[in-house]
């Protein structure tokens, strides 16, 4: 108990307590400025709208942790939706659909990772370039234009459970299972290694290339089921499905606290990210904002979430620096 | 017989590595300038229309605002930055520019001064975020790219501004070089005016080797800093200076002005040849090339009746080749 409450009140979890009164501060403001908006529907809505974000930020925070990035689920998500919405509507099985829908995501998970971890290309650009190549396929597929997708999967995806659709135990389910993965299995130690010190982690005989791409499929996993959720909610395919959502899923992993330079974070932290970034998002919906004052007020937040968070972090380092050397100092005084 | 074969070795060494940096070079800026050339060939001998000077005409006037925006691009790459602000950055300029002179009437000066303020002190405070207190570049400029679209829109309200300053109409109207109007002749003046500066100034010097080894920079007494926000406030600035160019072109300003060119900036200066596997390599020069290669190549296939959908995932899939080329002939860093 007591060694449960010195690590949690660790001078390295501030800046998740500072996310943690920064999402109830959201939730006060909120509640003052539209007094209706938090009740047990909310609720259930922010958890079927951001389960999408959800899922896609718990597999960034694998290949931010690798010291990689993807900047491609957004637009694989449509790509996916698309491939889904085109088999079925020239006369597939929904169960098919699906299957190819999976498989796309699956596919473009794949290639990521060749073009990466096979070929030792820069994540950023080449997600990039998926990034773009994907939305432009979408819109190709369909000019731009929803396609439809029956055979009940909507009724599926929407079905509510004391209010709760089928979104939410996915979610739950995909956390535990990352965290498992993470902390638990040869995949996350591998995962740490691989981008605390890449050199060393080859040189230790770690086939980086095999669980960099591993990390690019679980990416793709959570696309593909994302992509379904997000076709199974409108009933529909639409080519401007996920737009920003790569982003909004990194800004959750790091203002969860999982550092860009890689090798250290986890999964829950992220998750914290993914509830301040949902209610962020929606009471700042709810309010009524026009588009420009929704962009301004989330662009100021999170750089100032960012800003605050960055300034804590560089406290506690440079406290546990002025520590260390302390403790040379004093073992060298000792020896001498 | 150690000593003279150690002595042949060491004078060895650098011969090859010199003899190597130049087929380098060579390969990279008459590569880049031969697949120009390559292209102009293959879509002059396809298309009836593609030489043709006033569609020559259209091309460089359709790359001339990326073109611009791209210069800014490059450098902070250069210096080992990222600015996802560039879009927003254009959309805050136009805005402001349009607004002051169309419903405020106020003289163009004053527009295009406060207009380049606004893009400078986005500019500004992308490099102080990501010097000062040391945000990732990916997501300080994420910020400050909601920030500026969000300012943009905030004075747009739900209107078009339209805009027919004289000024304006002269830069995309009025031929100067060749036929080639005021616009694209600003855009090559700035690559001229930068790409000497990159060159022989220290400014430039130092942004290469900020970007080049950030640590042995620092170690060489260069402030970081510095550097870093200077590179982002001229970044910023670009941003503005192709927003007026976006205006001149346009004619029109609303909402959605700016958005992605962000990426196209980016890809640009990647098909111009600069290099993410090996840091502070690069020419802003050759980014012009690389804009003129994308430009070229969307170009033809508008004439080809080609979907922009398609053309938007051809583009992704040139962003590729690109870095895999440079991967290819740069290797791992």
């Amino acid at each position: 108990m007591r060694a449960l409450r010195r690590r949690l009140f660790a001078k390295n979890y501030l800046d998740t307590w500072f996310l943690l009164i920064m999402t109830g501060g959201l939730l006060v403001i909120f509640r003052i400025a539209e007094p209706d908006w938090l009740n047990s529907q909310t609720l259930q809505s922010l958890v079927a709208q951001n389960a999408p974000l959800a899922l896609v930020a718990m597999a960034m925070t694998f290949a931010i942790i690798s010291r990689h990035i993807d900047l491609s689920p957004g637009s694989m998500i449509a790509l996916s939706g698309a491939v889904i919405g085109l088999v079925y509507s020239s006369g597939g099985s929904l169960a098919l659909a699906l299957l190819a829908g999976l498989g796309t995501a699956l596919g473009a998970g794949l290639l990521n990772g060749f073009l990466v971890a096979g070929l030792g290309l820069n994540a950023v650009m080449v997600t990039l370039a998926a990034f773009i190549w994907a939305r432009g396929l979408t819109i190709g597929a369909n000019e731009g234009n929803p396609i439809v997708v029956g055979g009940g999967l909507r009724d599926v995806v929407n079905a509510s459970w004391g209010g709760f659709t089928l979104t939410a135990p996915v979610v739950v389910a995909a956390y535990v299972c990352g965290s498992l993965l993470l902390s638990r299995t040869k995949v996350g130690r591998y995962t740490y290694a691989i981008g605390g010190d890449p050199t060393a982690a080859r040189r230790a005989g770690i086939n980086t290339a095999l669980y960099t791409t591993l990390i690019f499929l679980l990416m793709g996993t959570m696309i593909g089921i994302s992509a379904i959720v997000t076709v199974g909610q409108l009933g529909s395919a639409q080519a401007s499905a996920g737009v920003g959502l790569e982003l909004d899923a990194i800004i959750a992993v790091v203002i969860g606290g999982t550092r860009l330079s890689g090798g250290e974070g986890n999964v829950g932290r992220t998750a914290l990210g993914v509830v301040f970034l949902s209610i962020l998002n929606s009471g700042l919906l709810n309010l009524g904002l026009t588009d420009a004052y929704f962009q301004l007020y989330r662009g100021l937040a999170l750089l100032a979430v960012l800003s605050v968070q960055i300034i804590l972090r560089r406290a506690t380092d440079e406290e546990e620096r002025r520590k260390r050397e302390q403790e040379q100092l004093s073992a060298a005084v000792a020896a001498a | 017989v150690s000593a003279d074969a150690r002595a042949v070795a060491e004078r060895r060494w650098p011969d090859r590595s010199v003899v190597a940096d130049r087929a380098r070079w060579l390969a990279e800026t008459f590569g880049i300038l031969a697949i120009v050339g390559g292209l102009l060939l293959a879509f002059g001998l396809t298309s009836d229309y593609f030489l043709d000077s006033a569609n020559i005409r259209n091309i460089f006037v359709q790359i001339s605002v990326i073109g611009v925006a791209a210069i800014g691009a490059t450098i902070v790459m250069l210096a080992g930055g990222l600015d996802l602000s560039v879009g927003s950055v254009v959309l805050l300029s136009e805005v402001i520019c349009a607004d002051l002179t169309a419903t405020h009437h106020l003289p163009l000066g004053v527009a295009l001064l406060a207009a380049l303020g606004a893009a400078g002190g986005i500019g500004l405070l992308n490099g102080i975020l990501v010097a000062v207190i040391g945000i990732e570049p990916i997501l300080a400029t994420l910020g400050t790219l909601l920030v500026a679209a969000g300012l943009g829109k905030l004075i747009l309200g739900l209107r078009y501004l339209q805009v027919d300053h004289p000024v304006f109409n002269d830069l995309a109207v009025t031929n100067v070089l060749f036929n080639l109007p005021i616009m694209v002749a600003v855009m090559l003046g700035l690559y001229v005016v930068v790409g000497l500066a990159m060159r022989t100034t220290p400014f430039g010097r130092m942004v290469y080797a900020v970007g080049g080894n950030r640590r042995a920079a620092r170690l060489s007494g260069l402030s970081l800093i510095g550097v870093t926000i200077a590179v982002y406030t001229i970044a910023g600035l670009l941003s503005g200076v192709a927003g007026f160019l976006n205006v001149a072109q346009i004619g029109l300003v609303s909402q959605n002005d700016g958005v992605g060119m962000e990426f196209q900036a980016i890809i640009a200066a990647l098909v111009g040849g600069l290099s993410v596997s090996a840091g502070g390599v690069g020419r802003v020069e050759r980014t012009l090339l690389g804009a003129l290669i994308v430009g070229m190549m969307t170009n033809y296939q508008t004439i080809k009746g080609i979907d922009p959908a398609y053309q938007q995932a051809f583009l992704g899939g040139l962003l590729v080749v690109a870095v895999l080329a440079d991967r290819a002939l740069r290797g791992r860093q």
